[in-house]
């Protein structure tokens, strides 16, 4: 069964015991994962939770050159930090660079850029970059390991109406279908004679734009022949299910494993504390 | 005798659609024109131009398309834990929701017809220009020109007239566009959707979150960004989307006149 970041991306998650898990512990474990990244304050406690995520990336079978997709955005934001912090700010602390960009005098004093590095500053990037590493792992483990066929189950076993299962199903669904769609309003505007690759960034960007015109009014006529289906089955947005053919079983380990993060995160929420 | 109205498939269907093509669109823009450093934050958010005119033609189903797609693409490819992508995603929710709550209140039966095409060209660039000038303005005052004086203050003015009268211009222009109560809600929904759904995104992913992923002195540049980036995603391509497709959401039932049926 496809996880929503393979998807997404085609990354599947390879081992069986954890993805036999019950749903909830799989979302349980990333969520207390980015419950603990609000009270990692210094750079162990937010290098601790990166280990933690890697290691259980690796225990779930998620394929670590996955990360490679999530390099750039580990290395923008890194270097928007480091910008804001180094550029924007003046942390106090042990200087480690200092360098005036523009200085002239203004009404009410100096006013200085400067690029202003102190030791406390670079902690405090380190510690931002950290807790991102670990906010992309427990993304990345959360969407690894959920199948979208899990979320409907859960959403259908906590009694919630078909409406809402079914709008899950066809996010998941309709996500592949535009891309398609997309695909082909692109081929067709080629074979009108439009070279995407010749045309500059702007040009791009106003033809993508007409391209949104047909691709919405094919959602309206796909949305109408899905919306009859539904109700030739007679069933409405708002009937709920009477019988569920799926039970997950909530194992001892699933207990393990929920009990083991809440600990983890109230050990965070406690250091935090004190 | 009055009609009752309920949700039926075709709501719950064209959202679900709708929130897979803002989604894959979110995912395209924040690729290709990022705010760099901000991920899931485009310079040119191409999916907002989907789901705020869904919120003009769908009420409360565009506002939640908006918060659907922005939460999965804060997890991927932005990488937001759920928690923060969670109370960030509002900002697309409060971006579409704006245009829905005035088109409800102040005109049932939006007439997107262009009667000045001229007007509706150069309305997109004024607004724009004018409300992106205002921010800059309000920006250099905050961070330098309160602290220095003067050259900040002088900036701060020219570009807070300047701003304020070219939107003032573009505002008068779209009422020239065509239908003047549609069109002048229309204008001041782009600009005050972008402010707000801006403010909320920025402060979320810089100021307040669990945690804010961002420095707290990141926020006016992500602001920046975020506003001057949906303001021209809405005046043009969400312009052109509410000119070409609000008669055939009419036509086909798919309106929604109340918040959701």
């Amino acid at each position: 069964m496809p996880t929503i970041l393979s998807e997404l991306s085609g990354i599947e998650a390879r081992n069986e015991r954890y993805m036999s898990l019950h749903v909830l512990t799989k979302l349980f474990i990333p969520f207390s994962i980015a419950l603990s990244i609000l009270f990692a304050s210094d750079l162990y406690s937010a290098l601790t939770l990166v280990f933690v995520a890697l290691a259980l990336i690796v225990a779930a079978g998620i394929p670590l050159s996955s990360i490679k997709r999530y390099v750039v955005v580990i290395g923008s934001l890194t270097s928007f930090i480091a910008i804001s912090l180094f550029l924007f700010a003046r942390i106090p602390g042990k200087v480690l660079f200092e360098a005036c960009l523009v200085r002239f005098e203004a009404e009410k004093g100096v006013f200085e850029w400067k690029l202003y590095i102190t030791d406390n500053a670079v902690m405090y990037a380190s510690v931002f970059v950290s807790r991102i590493f670990a906010m992309v792992l427990s993304a990345m483990l959360l969407l690894g390991t959920i199948t979208d066929r899990e979320i409907v189950w859960g959403l259908r076993s906590l009694g919630l109406p078909f409406g809402a299962s079914i709008a899950v199903s066809l996010f998941f669904r309709g996500i592949r279908l535009f891309v398609s769609d997309f695909l082909s309003i692109r081929e067709a505007m080629t074979a009108r004679g439009v070279d995407f690759a010749r045309e500059s960034l702007i040009k791009k960007f106003a033809l993508y734009s007409h391209a949104l015109i047909p691709l919405l009014a094919l959602m309206i006529t796909r949305s109408y022949e899905v919306s009859l289906a539904l109700e030739t089955r007679g069933i409405t947005p708002q009937s709920k299910a009477k019988v569920v053919y799926h039970r997950y079983g909530f194992s001892r380990l699933d207990a393990a494993l929920m009990l083991l993060f809440s600990v983890l995160t109230s050990l965070y929420a406690l250091g935090w504390m004190i | 005798m009055s009609r009752e109205r309920k949700v039926s498939w075709i709501h719950v269907v064209t959202f679900a659609f709708a929130t897979a093509i803002s989604y894959v669109l979110g995912v395209v823009s924040s690729l290709i024109f990022p705010v760099l450093g901000a991920p899931g934050v485009s310079a040119l958010y191409v999916a907002a131009a989907i789901y705020v005119p869904l919120g003009v033609w769908m009420g409360m189903w565009g506002a939640l398309a908006g918060y659907v797609s922005c939460f999965f693409l804060g997890l991927y490819p932005s990488g937001y834990s759920v928690i923060q992508s969670a109370v960030w995603s509002w900002a697309d929710f409060i971006e579409a929701l704006v245009p829905a709550v005035l088109f409800r209140l102040a005109v049932k039966d939006p007439d997107f017809a262009v009667r000045r095409p001229k007007a509706a060209k150069l309305m997109p660039l004024l607004v724009s220009l004018g409300t992106a000038l205002l921010l800059v303005g309000i920006v250099v005052q905050v961070l330098w020109g309160a602290a220095y004086g003067e050259p900040f203050t002088t900036i701060y003015v020219y570009s807070v007239y300047a701003g304020l009268a070219l939107s003032v211009a573009g505002i008068l222009t779209g009422l020239l566009v065509g239908d003047a109560k549609t069109w002048g809600v229309y204008v001041v929904s782009v600009i005050l959707a972008s402010v707000f759904s801006g403010l909320w995104g920025a402060g979320t992913l810089t100021i307040v979150n669990f945690p804010p992923p961002l420095p707290k002195e990141a926020f006016w540049p992500v602001l920046v960004g975020w506003v001057i980036g949906d303001l021209i995603v809405l005046s043009t391509i969400g312009t052109a989307l509410v000119v070409a497709l609000t008669e055939l959401f009419k036509r086909t039932g798919l309106y929604v006149e109340g918040w959701w049926a």
